[in-house]
């Protein structure tokens, strides 16, 4: 399934419904769902974050592929940004120490088998596989 | 949909979906909590790191006048990603 998203956080409620519509037509449960709505939002939120400049559309699309998840997300006419960038996030340490915020990629890193970035042509696609027990 | 209530003067409800585009809400929220609060997590269903980074900025803030959050009745998955984001080591959870 590919859709477009107009690059804006309200329009988050239609991401959810297009994620959900994926995971009700491939009989996923919950326990797939979930970690597949934190990633596909966190990469979203990300893109529209980051990438300001780019087109008003946000590509997701979502597939099943040999028995894994994939999750892509694609950002046309952008500006480079390479989310592989992100410091690891230290869960260790102290209250005072710990930053707010880079806990998105973190999430994903964690929850997902695979996270790529790949910049070409002003493209920017991001994509994560998890494999589904 | 998303809400966070103040329900008294030391709780505060969560229901429903915090999501980024609800993550100013709870923030308006927790900005007025001044004290040691209960943050009940019963009634949500979904979290991200826009709502994560909101609990850590106010426990970061309660914390530099002795102060702190506690967070009770956890869903499994809710807990599940507190864990992966080592909030077991900055905030008390049960």
């Amino acid at each position: 399934m590919e859709k477009s998203f107009k690059r804006e956080l309200r329009t988050l409620e239609l991401v959810f419904e297009f994620v959900d519509e994926f995971v009700t037509s491939n009989g996923l449960g919950e326990d797939v769902a979930f970690p597949l709505r934190l990633a596909v939002e966190e990469l979203f939120t990300n893109f529209v974050r980051h990438n300001s400049g780019g087109q008003d559309r946000i590509y997701i699309s979502l597939s099943r592929v040999d028995g894994r998840l994939v999750v892509k997300l694609k950002d046309f006419d952008v500006e480079r940004f390479d989310g592989m960038d992100t410091p690891r996030v230290n869960v260790h340490e102290s209250l005072e120490e710990r930053k707010v915020g880079g806990l998105g990629v973190h999430l994903i890193r964690s929850l997902f088998d695979t996270l790529e970035y790949d910049y070409k042509d002003r493209t920017l696609c991001v994509t994560a596989t998890k494999t589904l027990k | 949909m998303f809400e966070a209530r103040l329900t008294d003067g030391n709780r505060v409800l969560l229901s429903g979906r915090l999501d980024a585009s609800q993550a100013e809400q709870l923030k308006s929220v927790l900005d007025t909590v001044k004290e040691s609060c209960i943050v009940d997590f019963s009634e949500l269903q979904y979290i991200s790191s826009a709502g994560l980074g909101m609990l850590l900025a106010t426990q970061k803030r309660l914390s530099e006048s002795g102060h702190s959050l506690k967070l009770v009745n956890l869903p499994p998955r809710i807990r599940d990603i507190f864990l992966v984001a080592g909030f077991n080591f900055v905030f008390k959870i049960e």
